[in-house]
Order: structure tokens, then sequence, then C-alpha cells
């Protein structure tokens, strides 16, 4: 598992991979952060972190698959899964390698974009509590991405078509909440229910306020082994299916 | 040891391999021949635990794959058709990695790593990035990562494909030094590279065991009998009709169209090749039909394997040979037919 992890990370750091993914990420920040600081609108002056992270997440949509497409679909491509798969190795230990890899990474643009509160807590004032709350929050939700981005690798040797699919399972999971507070399916209290059940940003809602529940870190937890072990099935059933 | 029993493996409704059974034995290199869609690579995926079986049962040092898949694993070299190299890491690198999956402790590594190295010839490339190596670095840098941790079976899917001939017969001493410490399964369409390296050959076909015996014996099988070439000038009609009713004539293999009029027949013979030759030299002599060559030879591998993997149309007659030169030069034979007729 360790080499695995190992391998992984040294194709993306020793390469420009994850420095462009990071870059990219801080251009977006930056975008936003401007863009909130930049808010006149409001009587008082309103500025928070919590709202920037809201609009960052959005572009998590298009940054996540980029980082995740190749997991497993290359691969595939390069014939590389057989030596995988003909190594003493089992398939749990080299998901889970993987997706430490993937969370190391996530986590270096993470941490790149501490300078902003380190900024602001040097100009202004920074609620720390609250700040680490949403942190949080973003962390598991980037995790939870990660997870839904590794397992659509697995299930083509295309990486932009990985890239794609997930880019439209994380729209889904975005505005699933929105979309369950729709005219249309409030007629159904039941579906809406139900949908409402697998809406995310909800539950970031809170993080953003400064509350760590439980049940929020239960949810993201629950879909990240949930992704995590689809994966396990989607890997082991494309053995047993063809050659 | 590596024991095979009644492996079947089916692609949806397509069975790809039926119900193989053979062994390997300790310090044995085990030829695998086939021809292109065999189920040679099926089979060697199976028996790395790769690809799944329908059913069946592989076990390796008394471990089954299915069952004990990271013990069984442990004592397992593979280098699959294409090299599985990662083409953005560079050669030691990789090495290294795959060290680590086979779990070689760290202390051993780099002495490891520099073993196969060297075994193989890559050391000089070895700060390479393996997407900028040719084809044949790139399948001894998949051979090397293969070695590593000194398994005691390697199983190699065609290793020598696209390579140039100095570097396959690289390969093949290679694969000969290996025998000392190693079992070898080695698949390969090619039939003197098998004969040349094997100790035991399997041989193949449409996922059918063929024959499984030593090189010797598959040579002694059809040693008694020789193979006769007569090349003619004349109606093939008449001629074959006279090879075909000389006594000791097996059959006629092979007709093939060198020019106008002029055939080359290849006959299987079954008794004595010169009194057979004399006695068909004779006949066409007397029916006006020239004769430019004629020998006898004695089977080799070659024709061993075809007989084996095209049992069927060994056996096919006289007609059925027309039938196909008709297919094969439509042109030449309608004429050849005509000029029959006036004749």
């Amino acid at each position: 598992m360790f080499s695995i992890y190992k391998k992984e990370l040294q194709s993306f750091f020793f390469t420009p991979f994850a420095y462009v993914v990071t870059a990219l990420f801080l251009f977006m920040f930056t975008f936003f952060f401007n863009g909130e600081l930049g808010n006149q609108d409001q009587a008082t002056f309103y500025f928070s972190y919590p709202n920037v992270f809201y609009n960052v997440i959005i572009m998590f949509i298009f940054l996540i698959p980029i980082l995740t497409m190749r997991t497993f679909a290359d691969e595939r491509k390069f014939g590389t899964e057989v030596l995988l798969m003909t190594s003493p190795v089992n398939v749990a230990q080299i998901i889970i390698g993987k997706y430490l890899a993937n969370i190391t990474v996530f986590l270096f643009m993470l941490a790149s974009s501490l300078i902003f509160p380190i900024y602001t807590a040097i100009k202004g004032e920074v609620v720390i509590s609250q700040l680490i709350c949403a942190y949080l929050g973003f962390f598991l939700w980037g995790a939870m991405y990660i997870a839904i981005g590794q397992l659509v690798s697995s299930f083509t040797e295309n990486s932009i078509i990985a890239a794609i699919l997930g880019e439209i399972v994380m729209f889904v999971f975005l505005f699933i909440d929105d979309f369950s507070m729709t005219a249309f399916i409030a007629q159904y209290p039941v579906i809406q229910a139900a949908l409402y059940a697998f809406a995310a940003q909800p539950r970031f809602a809170y993080f953003s306020q400064g509350f760590i529940r439980l049940s929020d870190i239960v949810f993201f937890l629950s879909a990240i082994i949930v992704c995590l072990a689809w994966n396990y099935i989607s890997i082991e059933k494309r053995r047993w299916k063809r050659g | 040891m590596i024991t095979i029993e009644n492996l079947t493996k089916y692609y949806g409704k397509n069975r790809a391999v039926n119900n193989i059974s053979f062994t390997i034995n300790d310090n044995e290199i085990l030829g695998f021949l086939g021809p292109n869609g065999a189920g040679k690579s099926t089979t060697m995926n199976m028996i790395a635990g790769y690809l799944p079986m329908t059913a069946g049962k592989v076990t390796i040092c008394g471990s089954d794959i299915s069952k004990e898949p990271v013990k069984a694993k442990k004592n397992l070299g593979y280098l699959p058709e294409i090299p599985p190299v990662y083409p953005d890491m560079r050669v030691r690198e990789y090495l290294s990695f795959c060290a680590g999956l086979k779990r070689i402790p760290a202390a051993k590594k780099s002495k490891e790593i520099k073993r196969v190295m060297e075994q193989l010839r890559i050391t000089d490339v070895k700060d390479k990035l393996i997407k900028n190596l040719s084809k044949g670095y790139k399948q001894r840098v998949g051979f090397a990562q293969a070695l590593l941790g000194n398994p005691k079976f390697l199983i190699l899917d065609e290793p020598t494909v696209g390579l140039d001939p100095n570097q396959v017969a690289e390969v093949r001493s290679i694969i000969r030094d290996l025998k000392k410490e190693h079992s070898v399964i080695f698949s390969s369409h090619i039939l003197s590279e098998v004969s040349a390296v094997c100790d035991r050959v399997v041989i193949i076909n449409k996922g059918d065991i063929k024959a499984i015996d030593t090189i010797e014996n598959l040579e002694k099988q059809t040693g008694g009998s020789l193979i006769l070439h007569i090349r003619i000038n004349g109606s093939r009609t008449t001629a074959a009709n006279i090879i075909e009713m000389t006594k000791g004539v097996d059959s006629i293999t092979k007709i093939d169209v060198e020019g106008d009029d002029v055939y080359e027949f290849t006959v299987q013979l079954k008794g004595d090749g010169e009194e057979i030759k004399n006695n068909i030299m004779g006949e066409l002599l007397k029916n006006n039909i020239r004769i430019s060559e004629i020998y006898t030879e004695k089977p080799d591998l070659e024709s061993v394997f075809v007989k084996l993997i095209n049992a069927k149309s060994s056996k096919s007659g006289i007609k059925e040979l027309f039938e196909e030169i008709a297919a094969e030069n439509p042109e030449e034979s309608s004429e050849n037919e005509e000029k029959e007729d006036n004749e």
C-alpha cells in the first residue's frame, strides 16, 4: 500500500501536475476572495471565509476530476493494471493507497490556501474557530469528491471521459438540495425527503457556521466509504467480466 | 511446482480456454505454443492471477491463486504481452516501485534492483524516462520487473515479440540462464524459438491442448514418415491422381502454383522414401509430366506444429485442396482448367 501511495505522489509532485492544479486552485481562490472583499452591497462591510469556500466548492467540480481522472483510467490504458493485480497486494490496498495519495495532493492545495487567512489575520481579524470548522467541512467535501472521482475513473480507460463523467456526478451532488426545493419536487414530500438526504450543501452550511455535528461528519465519511467500496466492486467486476 | 487443473475460461459465450490441465516442474522451461488467438495470453493471465477463471484451479507452491492470492503471487514474476511500465517514470524509479509492490525489504532493495538491471543490461538507461526508451528496452525493463525478488516461477508472455534479432538472441540466452534458479513458462507463436529454449512444450489451439511433450518426443512422433516435394510441369489433375494412387503415399498436404502449369506438390509419405519416389517418378514420366525437382525431407517441428494445429485440414482430400487453390488464384486456375479441357 505504501509503495503505491509513494508512486502516486511521485507522479503528482515529480511532474508539474500537482503544482499546476494547485496554481489553478489558488487562482480561483484569489478570484473569489477578491470578489468577496469588494462586496460593497452590504450596508456594513461584510466578509467571511465560508462565503469564499462556497464559491470555491463550485470550482471543485472542475478541479477534482482533473486530479482524479487518471487514477485508474491510466492504469488500464498503459496496461499497468496487470502489474498491480499480479503483485502480492490486494485490490483494497491499491484503492486506499491511491485515495490517500489524492487526498495528500488535496491537502497540499488546502495548505497553500492558508496564505489568505494568514494575510487577513495580519491585516485584520479572523475568527479562528469558525475558520477551522469551515476548513474541516471544506476538506470533507473535497475528500468525498475525490472518492467520487476515483470511482468514476475506474469505469473507463479514457481519462477525459472519466473527468467529464465525474463533473456530471459532482454537479448533481452539489445542486441536489436546490433541485429538491423546486416547486415540482415539493409536490412529492417523499421524493423531496429522499433527495434531500443526499444533499451535501446544507451539511457544509453547518460547518461554515462553526458547528461540528457528528451526523454531518458521518454523512461525508459514509459517502467516502460507499464510493471506495463501489470502486473495489467495479474493479473486481471488470476482471470477472472481460479479459 | 505449479499445477493447473481443468482450467476453463469463457468470455461471455465465447470459450477462450477449454478444460486444460498441465504442470510446471521446478527448474524447467515450459514452452507455450499456439497461433494467435489460441488462448495463450488468457491462460497466462489466469495463472498469474490477473483474470479469474470460469472453472478450474491453479496451485502455485501449494497455494491456490484464487483462495490465497497474495501468498501465491509472491512466488510469481509476470511479464505480460505489453510490458506494464509507466511511461512517466524513470527506469530506476519504476523498479524501486515494483520492488515495493513485491514487498522486498528496504535493506535489500537497492542491491536487488542493481542485480536485475545488470542481468538485463539496462544499467546505462536507469535514469531515462521509460517513454523515451525503445521497444526493446521497454521490454527489458518489464522483464527486469518480473525478476525482482527472485521469484521461483516466471511467466513470460511473448517476451521476444517486436525485438530485433540481436535482442531476441539475448533474451533467449537470459531465459536459458534463468533455468538454474527458476522455472519459466514462456509463450510464443514462433516455433524455432520454443524449440531452441524449452524443455517441454504445450501446444494449444482454440483453447484446447493439442500436445504436451518434450521436443524430442514430438519430433519422433512423425519421425518415421517423410515428406516428399515434387515440382512438375504438366496437368496437375493427372499428377495428383498418380501421386495419390501410388502405394505408400499418405496424403497430399499442399499444392503450390509456381507458374504456368508448374506446380509444387507436398506429399506426406508412410513408407520407404526411395521406393515411393521412384514409383512416382516412373508413373509421372509415363504420363508425359516433366519433373523439375524431387526430394524427400524429414519433417521438422514446424510441420508437427502445423499438423497438430490444423488437425482437420491435413486430412482433407484433393478436391478441397484444388478448391483452396482456386480461391487463392481465381484467374490462373480458370485458365488452367480450360487448357486441361482442351487436352
